[in-house]
């Protein structure tokens, strides 16, 4: 091989290699995550400037060049830098990019702040030379190593590859543990995750934050090759490139992130060097990049999920065999629920008026009513998906009325939802781990520590979801996506969910809908068992066969207000109670 | 293209047989009988998850029935898309969503009026507020800022601006305090009754809906399990347990 | 003092562009809940049809506007018949959705790019005297802005207030299901709201080119931002709200822009930014919360 083709192979090889890196931090964030950065080349680009202006000594006088810094820092130092910068720019943005609850509005707000820091820098010549770029960068290492071009090539391939191989190591690390699975539960289903006790908000910052460094990084690695660095380099056009790389080869899997870098960031855009130009190059770089447009929509409506979609994590193979019975769910006792005067408006409508009761562990409690009663809104004011107007609601000594759901559900306030909310591209096995709380493994910190720190309670958990599954007889689905199950199914599995989730309270919003009788008697004898033991839950149906077999007390409401209070048989002779539900 | 049927003055009965439906794989109801004939009012009572929605759904055209068949007059309801059904003089009025929030009230009543043509949208809506005069009153508010009693009567008007031979009503006494539940049901829905329309009704609060009602069905775990005249209906002294369920397994 | 003056004038102009812009994105987000990025496209692609009827086939100003805003129609159906309602209708995500719309921006943008040979165009229009109006000075061009944005404005209010078409329109707009079960036909509308939309796209568009006096195959995509932010303004899907935006970020930036040009994208970034956090239905809420939970 020539020289100038050793070159250019070693040339494309460490482009791949630094775009891995940058798809897999973009891949942590958006396919793992579910964060949509459109910010994501700014990231890389404040690893480029920052690794820049550290190895860079300072501007001489009379040198057309100006910038920040300067301290001429020794390898690696500066792309330590760059890490830093891109993490700390990420936490400022994020912290304000992520408030909105629509993924589309988050990233449009990333989109503008990227805008206007391509403005800020151009214009600011100050920082890092303005529209100009920096240039004439130092090599690492290139004045002491006798290498010739080619050589050196190769040398910094290493170099890359080493990185490479660490960034990849530790984002599947982390994808794999269990604060990956929680990710990705808050990916498929924000509300729900919350309801389980992720804090959305914080966990989509940390992976904001660990992406924004590791595209940073991969942006230090650039510079450090090409020597250059302008706003040319990062129009907003570039994110959306990487976003391309990532959906085509695969979202949510490393492989595919790097297939991805392969064939659209290698391939796609440097084979056109090869063919004959049609027209000035100009329109040819326009052609292409329609030509990408295209591919997006190509891939977005035939393979959404990428040529190589996201590994199925099945676990299935860790189950115990036989299932030991009774299903260990939480004999741990429940805790006093007491409401008191909660109230809560809709739209001018007084949907829950000073409703007040207390519930005891070691019992089940009803909640039925007429459709309007506000059933389904006391719920959800309870467990913080709803902020009550007023009221108090005490789980055992503490008022958490107004907490946001993931901390209440902290506390052990766990609620099913009215309509299916299972996490559907995780198994179904995945859904009942992603439910159990303080996991080790669960944490940024946890998951680095590796395999032999969470595998072995993810195997005693593994025998309790094994346990539940054999009960509610769906051990076969164990390694289903939940998203392409019946709806009864995904409703066992909601269950299911719950019941893993260590409830101190249970609320279930209407858990008999959709449910075949048979399966409704099993879910009654599991309900009743951990009442038994000590749970404390309310439940909402209008299943009243169901109340009357679980529940040792029932609330009636209408009309917002608490009606009555007492078991069946008594309610049944209620006359206002008859009169405003039934037939007397 | 289907004409009204009530300007042709046939009579409009409905007629479901051996109705079986549902959602997914299995029916959530199934075997049922039912009509209404000319001008009665027909109530379907039971317990959530009898599977009364379910009915309605399918004389409304909104799911297809899987075994069975429902007829208004001699057509099949069953082969026609909601807003074929609509023009067929089929009037619906559903438990939630049931008008428009930002349009104001006047122009809930134009919209249901849709499929008139023009000129009979004027002289529709004053026949329409000559039946519920206080709806002259609230002709400007907006759908949205009215009480849910309010709402209903305005939902009402909606669907009769078609004339329609048979009016559909999905609970609608749902989420309404007792007062205004009474209002709708004797004031509002019983004036029905003197303009000729067929009302086909799903109600919880049976007692007041049976004080209005020809006959009425009770439903429950998808089936018909009681048919007589209303009055029949509510004399039986069981009915408490066919709403709060026998105890034991169901 | 005659410095602020004169910016009113200058924002009022943005602003009437801004304002048929945003009440364009804000009428397709209204009927489909999709946030359409490749909205600046249609506005490009309508200055460069205009340009084609004024430049090449040489028609007075006032037919290649009308040629701009067929073309917007145009386009605008197409991409949203072909492209988009396929996506909706199989139930594509939402995040999803947005990168259709970034893929149909890439890809206009590029073929105006190629077709065009990124140079800069112009209508060339003869330089006009200008009109003093309360201190405040215009070309005649700029009032035919100012007034087409008003006509076009009140024409739209007086087809929502007032058609039948308009009162479907906004019908189907509130309540889709409801819509159908009344016998509005519901596809339909959507096209014509996309049809309007579009309409709007391409008189704002000639009109930012005509302002601009120089335009390329960028034009439109980096005024989406900015329409995006009046958009958004007030609730989206919101009309009013849309115009009121138009109004506040036109006249802001060009205030900003006495102290430093450089301030007037920030301005009207900044605008976007802070109402898409302190209000993500924006500041002027028209929907009343008339949902599900209230039967619970």
């Amino acid at each position: 091989m020539s020289p100038a083709l050793q070159s250019y192979v070693a040339t494309l090889l460490v482009y791949l290699a630094v775009n891995s890196i940058a798809c897999w931090g973009l891949n942590l964030q958006f396919g793992v995550g579910g964060v949509m950065n459109f910010a994501f080349i700014l990231y890389q680009s404040i690893g480029a400037y920052i690794t820049a202006v550290l190895t860079l000594p300072r501007a001489a006088p009379g040198v057309p060049e100006t910038y920040i810094l300067g301290w001429h820092l020794p390898w690696p130092l500066p792309l330590a830098g760059a890490a830093v910068s891109g993490a700390l720019l990420a936490l400022a943005v994020g912290s304000f990019a992520l408030r909105p609850r629509r993924r589309d509005f988050q990233a449009t707000v990333m989109l503008v702040v990227s805008i206007i820091a391509a403005t800020l820098v151009t214009s600011e010549q100050g920082w890092f030379n303005g529209g100009q770029g920096l240039f004439a960068i130092p090599q690492p290492f290139s004045g002491r190593l006798n290498l010739g071009i080619s050589g050196y090539d190769w040398f910094f391939l290493g170099l890359v590859a080493v990185f490479a191989a660490v960034v990849l190591f530790f984002t599947d690390r982390l994808t794999g543990s269990p604060w990956g699975r929680r990710l990705r539960a808050m990916r498929d289903n924000a509300e729900a995750a919350e309801s389980l006790g992720t804090g959305v908000r914080t966990e989509s910052l940390k992976v904001y934050v660990i992406g924004g460094a590791i595209a940073a990084v991969s942006g230090g690695l650039l510079v450090e090759f090409i020597g250059a660095w302008s706003p040319a380099a990062w129009g907003t056009g570039e994110t959306f490139i990487f976003f391309v790389a990532i959906i085509v080869g695969g979202l949510g899997n490393n492989f595919g992130a790097f297939f991805g870098a392969l064939l659209v960031l290698g391939v796609f855009l440097e084979l056109p060097t090869f063919l004959p130009t049609i027209g000035s190059s100009n329109t040819e770089e326009s052609v292409q990049a329609a030509a990408i447009g295209v591919l997006i929509l190509i891939f977005l409506w035939w393979r959404p999920q990428g040529v190589f979609p996201e590994r199925k994590h099945a676990l299935s193979r860790f189950m115990p065999a036989a299932a030991p019975e009774p299903a260990p769910g939480p004999s741990q006792p429940g805790t006093t629920l007491s409401v008191s005067d909660l109230s809560r408006d809709f739209g001018g409508v007084r949907a829950v008026d000073k409703v007040s009761f207390e519930l005891l562990p070691g019992t089940a409690t009803g909640l039925i009513g007429p459709n309007g009663a506000g059933k389904s809104t006391a719920l959800k004011l309870i467990a913080g998906a709803l902020k009550p107007a007023a009221g108090q609601v005490v789980v055992g000594a503490v008022n958490v009325a107004g907490w946001a759901p993931h901390k209440v559900s902290r506390l052990g306030v766990i609620r099913t939802f009215q309509h299916t909310s299972e996490f559907a591209r995780l198994t179904v096995l995945e859904n009942l781990l992603a439910a159990a709380p303080g996991q080790p493994g669960d944490s940024f910190g946890g998951s680095l520590l590796g395999r032999r720190h969470w595998r072995p309670r993810q195997r005693e958990l593994l025998a309790q979801a094994a346990a539940l599954l054999a009960d509610f007889q769906l051990t076969e689905l164990a390694d289903e996506y939940a998203g392409r199950l019946s709806g009864g199914q995904r409703r066992l599995v909601e269950i299911m969910r719950a019941l893993m989730a260590q409830p101190k309270i249970l609320l279930l919003d209407e858990p008999m809908a959709g449910v075949n009788p048979t399966l409704r008697l099993t879910i009654e004898e599991h309900l009743r068992r951990l009442r038994d033991g000590g749970l404390t839950m309310l439940m909402v149906e209008h299943e009243l066969s169901s109340v009357e077999r679980v529940c040792d007390s029932v609330i009636v409401m209408a009309q917002g207000r608490v009606l009555a209070t007492g078991t069946m048989a008594e309610l049944r002779s209620n006359k206002e109670v008859v009169d405003a539900y039934l037939v007397g | 293209m289907p004409t009204s049927l009530a300007e042709e003055g046939i009579r409009a009965t409905l007629t479901v047989e051996g109705l079986a439906a549902g959602y997914g794989d299995t029916p959530t109801i199934t075997d049922v009988d039912l009509t209404v004939h000319r001008g009665e009012i027909v109530t379907v009572l039971g317990p959530n998850g009898a599977g009364k929605s379910t009915l309605l759904k399918a004389v409304l055209g909104v799911i297809r029935p899987m075994a069975g068949s429902v007829l208004l007059g001699d057509r099949d309801l069953a082969a026609l898309r909601s807003d074929q059904i609509c023009r067929l003089s089929v009037g619906y009025v559903p438990q939630v969503r049931d008008t428009f929030p930002r349009l104001t009230v006047l122009e809930n009543l134009e919209m249901g009026g849709y499929t008139l043509p023009r000129k009979a949208v004027k002289a529709r809506v004053e026949a329409v507020m000559e039946l519920y005069p206080q709806l002259k009153r609230l002709a400007a508010r907006q759908g949205g800022h009215l009480s849910g009693g309010e709402r209903k009567m305005v939902a009402l008007a909606r669907a009769m601006m078609i004339s329609p031979a048979l009016l559909v009503l999905d609970e609608p006494t749902a989420g309404l305090a007792p007062q205004p539940a009474a209002t709708l049901l004797n004031d509002y829905i019983a004036t029905l009754a003197g303009t000729g329309v067929s009302l086909l009704m799903v109600e919880q609060r049976a007692k007041e809906a049976m004080s209005i009602s020809d006959r009425a069905y009770v439903m429950a775990g998808g089936r018909v399990v009681l048919h007589d005249r209303a009055d029949a209906v509510l004399a039986r002294p069981d009915l408490g347990e066919v709403f709060l369920g026998r105890t034991g397994p169901g | 003092m005659s410095q602020i003056v004169l910016s009113l004038g200058f924002g009022l102009v943005t602003a009437s562009i801004l304002a048929m812009g945003a009440v364009g994105f804000t009428l397709q987000f209204g009927v489909t809940n999709l946030f359409n990025l490749a909205f600046g496209e249609s506005m490009t692609v309508s200055a460069f049809a205009a340009y084609i009827a004024h430049n090449d086939l040489h028609s007075n100003m006032w037919l290649a506007m009308a040629a701009g805003g067929l073309a917007g129609m145009v386009l605008s159906l197409m991409i949203s018949r072909l492209i988009y309602l396929p996506f909706l209708r199989r139930g594509t995500a939402q995040f999803a959705m947005v990168m259709v719309t970034v893929a149909v921006s890439i890809i206009g943008k590029n073929v105006l790019s190629a077709m065009s040979g990124s140079g800069f165009y112009s209508y060339q229009l003869p330089p006009e005297r200008p009109v003093h109006v309360l201190g405040m000075v215009f070309s005649p061009r700029q009032l035919v802005i100012i007034g087409l944005a008003a006509a076009s404005l009140l024409g739209l209010h007086a087809l929502f207030r007032y058609s039948r078409l308009g009162k479907a329109m906004r019908a189907t707009s509130d309540d889709a299901g409801l819509a159908r079960s009344v016998g509005i036909p519901t596809t339909h509308l959507i096209s014509a709201a996309w049809l309007l939309s579009g309409l709007l796209a391409g008189l704002a568009g000639v009109a930012l080119a005509m302002d601009l006096g120089t335009f390329d195959f960028n034009m439109g995509g980096n005024f989406l931002l900015i329409i995006v932010a009046a958009a958004v303004f007030g609730s989206v899907g919101e009309p009013y709200g849309a115009i009121a935006g138009a109004l506040v970020i036109g006249i802001a930036s060009e205030l900003a822009a006495i102290v430093n040009p450089e301030l007037k994208n920030v301005v009207a970034f900044g605008i976007l930014v802070l109402v898409l956090l302190l209000r993500p239905e924006g500041l002027i809420s028209g929907r009343v919360q008339m949902r599900a939970e209230v039967a619970a």
